[in-house]
């Protein structure tokens, strides 16, 4: 029983599960759309685009969220100019703006602003070493998830499953499918603090793609997916402080590993 | 007033190179109307125009009433995490604003529209798991529900058994019975016999009219071509199937 | 020769034998591939690291099981490919990262490269690669052609499509374990992506391949003599190099002004998404 109690003593451990228990929410609620609607790679791309911006944060001044949603904005209209204008392929176009993030951002941080030891917490994740900050942003986001999928599941439903259907049916799929990738892009800079550029897809992508096994309606696998995020954000943050590992990584493990039983056992639904 | 009126109506994809042109009719509530085409001759082009996915290049055309789509191929994503019933919910979408839930109305609505097509029994399932003709019979309950004026069906009857053809006839039937206009593709000549009008097309307007009138040797061949099979005793005129999952464009 | 010498010899072989297969990897589509292949091997590099072996037979091993993995995933009809692809990618990494604590190696060198660290091993696989990807893909390029343009008469050439592919993925992997060691898993997705893009002006099939290879072996060049004259890190200054030819030659050819015409067809940012045409 010390094994779970030792570590809800500390404050820095506190603060992590209630990172965690917030930040399941739109891992659950909007993951499931991210899975749904095929958003995986681009949530995932998503999330390296934004070190850069995380990168220059402290040097310019700027919150970090901020900083990262900029980088996350210059990453979508990229890609849009480079698909529509240029016309190159959509994942040759992300992959060129995922390394130019990546190679640029750890340029940055090295050589111009000499960051360089921080860099693995802003690719891994710092979720012992949290400020109010991330707290009050992962609990507004949290209600946006809410919000949102409450307001617009149902036009994301439709948009998702039949689109030459959805005009036709009153739904307006242009509006509210720009409505989602910006709600991604937004839980995209929500998780940062928690599991670092490099790991979005550990809460976005993971745990709801492995409730997609199980569930067998949106609802269900939204409420999966949410007590999914939960328990293995739950269960990664107790490895790390046992074992002394890094806790980003080690929901993420943990993360990968239930989709892999997930996936061998169940059933076809 | 019509349920639908096109006058010089011409579509295509490429700018300057309209696939369909000179189209011109008017159908009035309660008719069907045929739509014959050989493939690639329009009717697909026709349909998205009409559903205002496509903006047309020349011409106008209009629609009294909210229109709905029975497509030919089943595009929608067979995998989702939904029943028939949800599918045919999907209908009563377009009239319930955001901040609300669907009306315990539209729920027996959604029932009952799959109660006419014979799918209640299956109404819990998922709709990836329905048979072809079930899945079209799903999405025509859809169309129910949205309590549309005008149906644009592509080709109901493409790949369905027997059994749900049958079905599938007897709701078109009750449907114009209603007052609403339905536009029905179709490569079966001597179906369209029954309907109210025929529409014939090959990449402009061949002819609109009564039956009798239309659907003569000259103006099948028109819109046929080489594809016309005609069988002199008796009277018929047949074409040959084309099972083209590409469709057109 | 000095470290930089070194550096720059390594960037120019990699590039050289790099761009060609980006050219091909495009027409292939498998642009996603290289991304994920190149990125779930993180783990193979973390234990040769941790263990002190050789990184290219880390990248080797890792490279082998992520192509597993990620074929099993891909497999999965239930959650699409492409998500299951995601989920194996971030599992990898996360695990690659768990690895990487004891390693030798630090964790960014294995992400982002050691160009100044190239071993003489990594220069002759280098020279290798540089030799051996060239031979393969001219011995293959009727194959190649054929799959690529017209798949469907390939079988009547007696070209198995499955096996081109196939044998196409298996230099990708080559590749992806020799570059590895001097651009790292994050950033060597540019060696097999920004050439063949940058190449698309180019025209005729074999004037693309040339100018792929020049392409790469120049951006490797101007990467390494830039990042000793700015200070900057070798392997990333590449990187940004060879993304900033994709993206001039690019905008040279749609040939400045002219906005493409609206598609005919309303589609949602998501549908638009999803077109890997």
């Amino acid at each position: 029983m010390a094994w779970l109690t030792d570590p809800l003593g500390a404050e820095f451990m506190q603060r992590a599960l209630l990172e965690v228990a917030l930040l399941a929410v739109p891992a659950g609620l909007l993951g499931t759309w991210v899975v749904l609607r095929r958003l995986a790679f681009f949530t995932h791309a998503a999330g390296s685009a934004t070190f850069p911006g995380l990168v220059v944060a402290g040097p310019w001044g700027i919150p970090a969220q901020v900083a990262a949603f900029g980088a996350g904005l210059l990453y979508a209209g990229g890609l849009s100019a480079l698909v529509r204008r240029a016309r190159i392929a959509p994942d040759a176009a992300t992959g060129l703006l995922l390394v130019a993030a990546l190679a640029g951002g750890t340029i940055l941080a090295s050589d111009v602003y000499e960051a360089g030891a921080g860099v693995d917490r802003l690719l891994f994740g710092t979720l012992l070493g949290l400020d109010d900050a991330d707290l009050a942003v992962s609990g507004a986001v949290a209600a946006l998830a809410l919000a949102a999928s409450a307001a617009l599941g149902r036009a994301w439903l439709a948009a998702g499953f039949d689109p030459a259907a959805a005009r036709p049916l009153g739904v307006r799929a242009g509006a509210t499918d720009s409505a989602l990738l910006l709600a991604v892009a937004v839980a995209v800079v929500a998780v940062l603090p928690a599991v670092g550029a490099l790991l979005v897809g550990t809460l976005l992508v993971v745990p709801a793609a492995t409730a997609r096994l199980l569930g067998r309606s949106v609802r269900e696998v939204q409420l999966v997916a949410v007590l999914l995020a939960l328990a293995e954000g739950v269960g990664g943050l107790l490895l790390a402080y046992h074992l002394d590992l890094p806790p980003g990584p080690a929901v993420a493990v943990l993360a990968g590993g239930a989709f892999a039983v997930a996936a061998a056992t169940a059933v076809r639904r | 007033m019509s349920a639908v009126r096109a006058e010089h109506l011409a579509a295509g994809y490429r700018p300057g190179e309209p696939v369909l042109r000179d189209v011109e009719f008017a159908a009035e509530p309660g008719q069907t109307v045929a739509v014959l085409a050989p493939n690639g001759g329009g009717k697909t082009t026709l349909f998205r125009t009409l559903l205002g996915e496509l903006t047309p290049m020349a011409g106008d055309f209009a629609v009294d009433g909210t229109v709905a789509s029975v497509p030919q191929h089943d595009h929608a994503r067979l995998d989702f995490p939904v029943t028939a019933l949800d599918v045919a919910l999907m209908g009563a979408y377009g009239r319930t604003p955001w901040w609300r839930r669907i009306a315990r109305a539209d729920r027996d609505a959604a029932r009952d529209a799959l109660d006419r097509g014979g799918l209640a029994a299956e109404a819990g399932r998922r709709y990836g798991a329905l048979s072809g003709g079930q899945r079209r019979r799903a999405t025509i309950a859809r169309a129910i529900v949205q309590d549309a004026r005008v149906l644009l069906l592509d080709e109901p009857f493409a790949g369905v058994d027997r059994a749900s053809e049958e079905r599938i006839l007897a709701v078109l039937d009750e449907l114009a019975s209603e007052g609403r206009t339905l536009l029905v593709a179709t490569h079966d000549v001597e179906q369209s016999r029954r309907w109210s009008r025929v529409l014939c097309l090959n990449r402009r307007q061949i002819a609109f009219g009564a039956p009798e009138e239309t659907l003569t040797a000259p103006t099948l061949a028109q819109t046929y071509g080489d594809e016309l099979v005609v069988l002199r005793e008796p009277r018929m005129g047949l074409t040959i199937q084309h099972h083209d999952d590409r469709g057109e464009a | 020769m000095t470290l930089r010498d070194r550096a720059l010899l390594e960037a120019v072989l990699l590039g050289a034998a790099c761009g060609p297969l980006s050219v091909w990897l495009l027409a292939f589509r498998h642009a996603f591939a290289a991304e994920s292949l190149s990125h779930a091997m993180l783990p193979g590099l973390a234990v040769a690291a941790a263990a002190g072996a050789p990184l290219l037979l880390g990248g080797a091993g890792g490279v082998l099981a992520a192509a597993l993995l990620v074929a099993l995933a891909a497999r999965d009809r239930r959650i699409g490919g492409d998500t299951a692809i995601a989920v194996t990618v971030t599992a990898l990494f996360g695990l690659g990262a768990l690895l990487a604590i004891d390693a030798r190696t630090p964790l960014a060198d294995l992400l982002f490269g050691d160009l100044l660290g190239v071993t003489d091993a990594d220069l002759i696989a280098a020279a290798v690669l540089a030799v051996a990807i060239p031979l393969a893909l001219a011995a293959g390029h009727r194959a190649l052609t054929a799959v690529a343009f017209s798949p469907a008469a390939a079988p009547a050439l007696g070209i198995a499509p499955a096996r081109t592919e196939a044998a196409l993925l298996v230099l990708l992997a080559a590749a992806i374990v020799v570059a590895v060691q001097g651009l790292g898993n994050l950033l060597v997705l540019a060696l097999l992506v920004a050439p063949g893009v940058a190449a698309r002006a180019g025209g005729a099939l074999r004037a693309r391949l040339l100018i792929a290879a020049a392409v790469g072996a120049g951006s490797g060049a101007l990467g390494v003599v830039a990042s000793d004259r700015l200070g900057t890190a070798a392997g990333a200054s590449v990187a940004l190099v060879l993304v900033a030819a994709a993206l001039i030659a690019s905008g040279a050819r749609t040939g400045g002004g002219g906005t493409p015409a609206a598609p005919a067809v309303r589609r949602s940012p998501i549908e638009a998404l999803a077109d890997r045409a």
